[in-house]
């Protein structure tokens, strides 16, 4: 991967983690604190079905994307890394 | 009463016989001797119940509550000898729906789907054979494994054209899917008192708190689709009320914590369900504690 994917990569994941913070109302979560490859539902980040309703949602707002293969959506939703990546990749097209 | 373990498929073919041999009404007079039988002998059928029938009849004695489990069984039974019979075409039951133009209007005006709201209640599953009138693709949320009898007697399949299932137990409960399909105009119906993998909120029902799922107005505030109540009851032998005229419309309102402003929902939604049962005491088919797992949180938060 060369230095200005890596630098899109790096910006989507801030993005995404300020979002996840705002859109989600994570209490006593700061945005910086979020780990890359933190798992976000479950275990680690402790997100629910709820807030998986809201990623859709923030996905299609912020990033005018859909996840339309719902075989996909567990890769997809997996961490902050595995999102991003989605955007990065899907976004391009 | 009738799940898997007893045998549905067995029930299924012979309550088919006896419907051809007998007829309607021959199918419901065995069916009473059939209900005695699960009411003495099957311990885990009548506990199931009870949950529900201690809520509803809190005043009434043992023997009252267990003639109130025995007719809630008939008209489970009812329910299903109905769906036979109008599957198989040898009887045509009357489907009065209340108040059916506010759907038609919700449709005309809208491309995007809605979120059918359900319960274990009256005769869901005959219902949701007369929502072909509707004109649009209907999403049934079930697991197959814990509905054997309505995946046959709706025969459902996800090659059905007009009935398919979405799966709660596939990635993220189904969401991604849901709201795709909510986005090409279909209608998802969502059972509202039962959680399966769905975050889910507590609520005051029948004098206590219960555990109701929040998917449906969470995915219909997210998605900006309405909430339409369904609810159906078997008034006479021959005749069925379809009731579609509740619609919510959840939006999130700013300065409040979303949780809180589905809680809420949810409750409206309890209430109704409760005055449904208040009305019909015998047709709500809640063959589970939903207060059990309430009083389970308040003893896991202390």
């Amino acid at each position: 991967m060369d230095e200005k994917n890596k630098m899109e990569l790096a910006q989507i994941r801030a993005k995404l983690k300020k979002l996840l913070v705002s859109q989600l109302s994570l209490e006593n979560v700061k945005a910086e604190e979020i780990k890359d490859d933190e798992v976000l539902f479950g275990e680690g980040l402790g997100l629910d079905s709820l807030d998986a309703v809201e990623i859709v949602v923030l996905l299609q707002r912020n990033f005018g994307l859909d996840v339309k293969d719902m075989n996909q959506g567990k890769k997809i939703f997996y961490s902050v890394d595995t999102l991003a990546k989605y955007i990065h990749e899907n976004r391009k097209k | 009463m009738l799940k898997k373990k007893r045998n549905a498929k067995g029930w299924f073919w012979f309550f088919r016989l006896v419907l051809i041999l007998f007829g309607l009404r021959g199918g419901y007079l065995l069916l009473s001797f059939v209900c005695l039988h699960y009411l003495i002998f099957d311990r885990a059928a009548v506990e199931a119940t009870l949950a529900y029938v201690q809520r509803r009849f809190p005043d009434d004695g043992l023997l009252k509550k267990r003639l109130h489990v025995y007719r809630i069984f008939i008209s489970q039974g009812k329910g299903i000898i109905d769906r036979f019979a109008a599957t198989a075409g040898s009887k045509t039951f009357r489907i009065r729906f209340k108040e059916q133009e506010k759907v038609q209007s919700l449709i005309k005006k809208n491309d995007s789907g809605f979120i059918l709201l359900t319960a274990h209640v009256g005769n869901w599953m005959l219902a949701m054979t007369a929502l072909g009138k509707l004109n649009r693709k209907v999403y049934l949320v079930v697991r197959p494994e814990d509905n054997p009898v309505a995946v046959r007697s709706l025969n459902l399949s996800r090659e059905n054209e007009f009935i398919k299932i979405i799966s709660p137990e596939q990635d993220l409960g189904g969401v991604v899917e849901m709201m795709k399909v909510l986005g090409e105009g279909g209608i998802v119906s969502i059972m509202g008192d039962r959680c399966y993998d769905f975050t889910a909120v507590k609520v005051d029902f029948l004098g206590a708190k219960a555990m109701f799922p929040c998917g449906a107005f969470s995915i219909a505030a997210a998605s900006g689709v309405p909430v339409v109540v369904l609810l159906s009851a078997k008034l006479s032998t021959y005749e069925y009320m379809v009731d579609m005229s509740h619609i919510f419309y959840p939006r999130y309102e700013e300065g409040v914590s979303k949780r809180e402003q589905i809680a809420a929902w949810v409750q409206n939604f309890s209430c109704l369900l409760e005055q449904y049962v208040n009305q019909h005491p015998y047709q709500c088919l809640l063959f589970y504690d939903v207060w059990k797992r309430a009083r389970e949180k308040e003893t896991e938060h202390g």
